[in-house]
């Protein structure tokens, strides 16, 4: 069996972020980096299914040489091997752009399962694992905690909300896309990146993909949230200022 | 020359039957001495080097063989009666050295020393004066181990201990004898031969039990790597730590074999002592297990048979067993190196750890906040960027960071600070410097984080750090080291005792009592320096354990982050016995015993006294100014 875990590098959880002087990126210089967290839960689940049924994991990661650091961390973790689809255009692709550039990179794979995470915790589009099944013609399933091998194919569990869940029977090969916190991470180890030094990376820019980007979306500017922090000061006795507090919390924060 | 009465006799001569019976005894008792022995001593030298290991400078080691093995100040100082009793045995064997090689000698025919020079015989009187020492001792050690019977030397009566007490016994009874007996008699004779045998007995027992320390010891205390928890490098790209045999070092073999048995480490063991698996003279004694079992060269996992997983993961470090043990094992590397084995290939598993371990590799702080708390507790308490103009880096460290308590003590530091006139900044980014990770054996994020704050350092030009946490202190003065240089840095202790005459003393005296944290009482070697504060600021009273033999609070090792599963909880202990000494406030110096003492006081009773860190019971008496209101801010905020 062979899965493909297509990963992310975003910035770290406690990076300062600033805004580049085109006012379309973040400034990246001096910023650390990490594996996008729900990629990470995907690459755990590739991770366990692997250790119980045999076969072979292979991360796939667009981006930047940056990128080189996670792929690394993928494979210390026990990803088999990996490809590395260079482009230094990441941040101006839409969904669909990055979408066929991990199509690209996997379709020469013929993958049985292939893994996203559910979304970026960059960009947050939600919508490139969704895309990449569509591209690569797979059966496709979200918000996925769990996968089980089943008679002709996988069983999954999907979480819906108010502490419901789904199960869902699907045929191989398959796309799914993988929910946080469905598994316990493992941790990198000293071994683990030792070893991941004699794995294969593959490099693939995406010239030789032959893949175009023509964005359908273009990010025209990023900015900073707004602090905002409103006080007012309720007049009059205190029932009435009581009175008009209700009234507010009731019609405009919409809380009681 | 004065006529002295008493001379010691010896037999008028051999026969060559007499002669050759000794001879072929002799060469008997040495070969079944090396039929033991060898073997010990190839393990040994069959283990692989120790990275990192420099014979030379000499002079600590000379200094530490002549205090810790010819005075056995060591042995004396943690265990004064028995320890006194053990120093006469061995002053005892030292002066008979002399006289046992001429003993042998005249067995031969070649006797040296003449009862009738004046040397030998002042000499003979020398040693018989240590050989009733030596006798009373060993009677000392026999009814101590037979009919005291303190519970560190194990369940088990050890009969060969009997039995060898009852050979050095004999030893200076025969000796002693020889005083009154005419010489050339068959009475001399008799004597001669009881001990020569005895001698011959001896011998090949040593390497069969504990009595092996009497060989390897010296050699051991010689060799110690010498810093305290002094954690060697790795070498090359397959060294892991410690995970099987074949990751033994020399000197682990060397400090395997030399283990006496003697249990000190255990005593003071807060582990052992709380109901845990791990002891710390077992761990010792299984790799002593292991190596006769598999030797050196085995690629069986280390942690398995002779030790258990779980056991080197309740250590808190504390590093009362590498104190106390008076043959110069030196435990911390130990554990530290089989946690290192078990974390560094993965085998350990653990919910927590695996937590700490993610939210260090995601994140920057071994709490798992966002590294924005800290950002707004800079800016609520306004405290300066380190900019380069200021004299002190003020590391806050996780703790004082994050957590609400060490948050109140940083700000009470920071007040003393501005007080004195001393300018600070912190960081505007800071990493946990790693000591959880470093400690639990998680070698590549210790790498990491080092590398990442000795950089923002070195970016921001800091010289002088100052942190209220003795584990950030420790680990970038010495852990940092494997991976560059750390700019100088010290305890707020330190920096406060120094300015002590600067600082106003509160107007009432209460007692308090002082907590010593192990990562500054036994690993920094700073008892003074905190007590003289609180002399400041109250009437200090010390607990029944303190300074050297401080119990830990539970906390060291990476422990805060996990979860105390066994047994009774450490910081309860520590903290009934503070509680216990009536004082109304317990004092302490370091961010993790407050944490850990804070609930183990409530835990105690309703009359728990106070807890206060020596920041605060200097800022107590502090004048109030209107924008030094920092402190009740914090308060406020939590
Ligand atoms: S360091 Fe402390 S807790 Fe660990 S084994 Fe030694 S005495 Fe026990
Ligand atoms: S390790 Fe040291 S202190 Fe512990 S029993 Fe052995 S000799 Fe004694």
């Amino acid at each position: 069996m062979k899965i493909i875990v297509a990963i992310k590098q975003v910035p770290e959880r406690d990076a300062q972020v600033r805004i580049d002087s085109t006012g379309k990126w973040i400034e990246e210089t001096d910023l650390q980096w990490a594996l996008n967290e729900s990629d990470a839960y995907a690459l755990e689940e590739a991770l366990q299914f692997k250790e119980q049924h045999g076969g072979e994991v292979v991360v796939v990661s667009a981006g930047p040489e940056r990128v080189g650091s996670t792929i690394r961390e993928a494979l210390a973790k026990g990803a088999d091997r990996a490809i590395h689809t260079d482009c230094n255009d990441l941040g101006e692709r839409d969904a669909l752009g990055v979408a066929r550039l991990l199509a690209a990179a996997i379709r020469t794979e013929q993958p049985d399962l292939v893994l996203t995470g559910l979304q970026s915790d960059d960009l947050g589009y939600g919508q490139t694992g969704v895309i990449l099944a569509e591209l690569l013609g797979l059966p496709h399933a979200s918000l996925i905690l769990h996968v089980e091998k089943s008679e002709g194919g996988i069983t999954v569990k999907r979480e819906l909300e108010e502490g419901w869940f789904q199960n869902i029977e699907l045929p191989l090969p398959a796309a799914l896309t993988i929910q946080s916190g469905g598994n316990k991470l493992r941790y990198a180890t000293l071994m683990g990146i030792k070893r991941a030094k004699t794995k294969e990376v593959r490099r693939l820019t995406a010239a030789e993909l032959g893949v175009a980007d023509e964005p359908a979306v273009t990010l025209e500017r990023i900015a900073m949230p707004q602090k905002q922090k409103s006080t007012q000061i309720l007049s009059g006795t205190p029932q009435e200022a009581a009175a008009a507090l209700v009234e507010k919390l009731k019609f405009e924060v919409r809380v009681l | 020359m004065v006529q002295m009465p008493l001379t010691l006799a010896e037999p008028a001569h051999f026969s060559v039957v007499e002669r050759l019976a000794f001879a072929v005894l002799g060469v008997a008792s040495g070969a079944l001495f090396w039929r033991r022995f060898g073997p010990i001593l190839h393990k040994i030298l069959e283990s692989k080097r120790d990275p990192g290991f420099r014979l030379f400078p000499l002079g600590r080691r000379i200094r530490d063989f002549t205090w810790e093995v010819l005075c056995q100040a060591k042995v004396i100082r943690e265990r004064p009666l028995p320890g006194l009793a053990h120093a006469f045995v061995f002053w005892g064997f030292c002066a008979f050295a002399l006289v046992t090689i001429n003993h042998c000698a005249v067995g031969l025919g070649v006797g040296f020393l003449s009862s009738e020079g004046w040397f030998s015989r002042l000499y003979f009187y020398l040693a018989g004066a240590f050989a009733i020492a030596c006798a009373v001792g060993i009677l000392g050690l026999f009814v101590r181990r037979f009919l005291v019977r303190p519970r560190w030397l194990g369940e088990k009566l050890s009969w060969e201990s009997g039995f060898i007490a009852f050979l050095i016994f004999f030893l200076m009874v025969t000796y002693l004898a020889a005083f009154f007996v005419p010489a050339a008699s068959h009475a001399a004779a008799l004597l001669w031969w009881l001990h020569t045998l005895t001698l011959l007995v001896f011998l090949p027992i040593i390497p069969h039990t504990k009595h092996l320390h009497l060989v390897l010891s010296p050699a051991t205390v010689f060799l110690s790597r010498g810093g305290f928890s002094d954690i060697p490098p790795l070498a090359g790209d397959e060294d892991f730590g410690l995970v099987a045999g074949a990751d033994l070092t020399r000197l682990v073999s060397l400090q395997a074999y030399s283990c006496v048995e003697c249990g000190r480490c255990t005593e003071h063991c807060p582990a052992a002592n709380t109901g845990k698996i791990l002891n710390p003279k077992e761990i010792i004694l299984g790799l002593r297990g292991y190596l006769n079992e598999f030797g050196p060269k085995s690629a069986e996992p280390l942690l398995s048979k002779h030790i258990e997983l779980e056991a080197p993961f309740q250590c808190t470090t504390c590093g009362a067993c590498e104190f106390q043990c008076p043959v110069g094992i030196e435990h911390l590397p130990i554990l530290v190196g089989l946690r290192r084995g078990a974390v560094n290939t993965g085998t350990w598993e653990d919910d927590h750890g695996a937590k700490l371990f993610l939210a260090l590799e995601r994140g920057s702080n071994a709490l798992g906040m966002q590294a924005t708390e800290r950002d707004k507790f800079i800016q609520k308490q306004d405290f300066p960027i380190f900019d380069g103009t200021q004299e002190y880096c003020l590391w806050l460290g996780c703790m004082g960071a994050y957590d609400p308590k060490g948050r109140e003590i940083v700000a009470d530091f920071a007040r003393v600070m501005t007080y004195l006139g001393t300018t600070f900044g912190v960081l505007r980014k800071e990493k946990c410097t790693g000591d959880p990770v470093r400690r639990l054996g998680n070698d590549l994020l210790f790498q990491q984080l080092t590398e990442a704050n000795l950089d923002a350092l070195a970016q921001n030009n800091v010289k002088k750090i100052v942190s209220i946490c003795p584990h950030c202190v420790r680990t970038i003065q010495e852990d940092w080291k494997e991976y560059g240089l750390p700019p100088e840095v010290e305890h707020h202790s330190e920096f406060m005792a120094r300015h002590l005459s600067r600082l106003p003393k509160p107007a009432q005296q209460e007692t308090i009592v002082f907590h010593d944290p192990c990562y500054l009482g036994r690993y920094r070697d700073v008892y003074e320096e905190p007590r003289n504060i609180i002399k400041g600021a109250g009437h200090l009273v010390e607990a029944p354990r303190s300074r050297e033999r401080s119990f830990c609070c539970g906390a060291g090792g990476g422990l805060a982050f996990l979860s105390e599963e066994t047994g009774e909880r450490v910081s309860h202990v520590r903290a009934s016995e503070l509680a216990g000494t009536g004082a109304q406030i317990v004092g302490t110096a370091c961010p993790f015993c407050n944490s850990m003492l804070r609930d183990a006081l409530t835990a105690t009773g309703t009359s728990a006294p106070q807890l206060l860190d020596i920041a605060q019971l200097t800022a107590r008496a502090l004048p109030r100014l209107d924008s030094g209101n920092a402190t009740s801010d914090v308060r406020e905020s939590n």
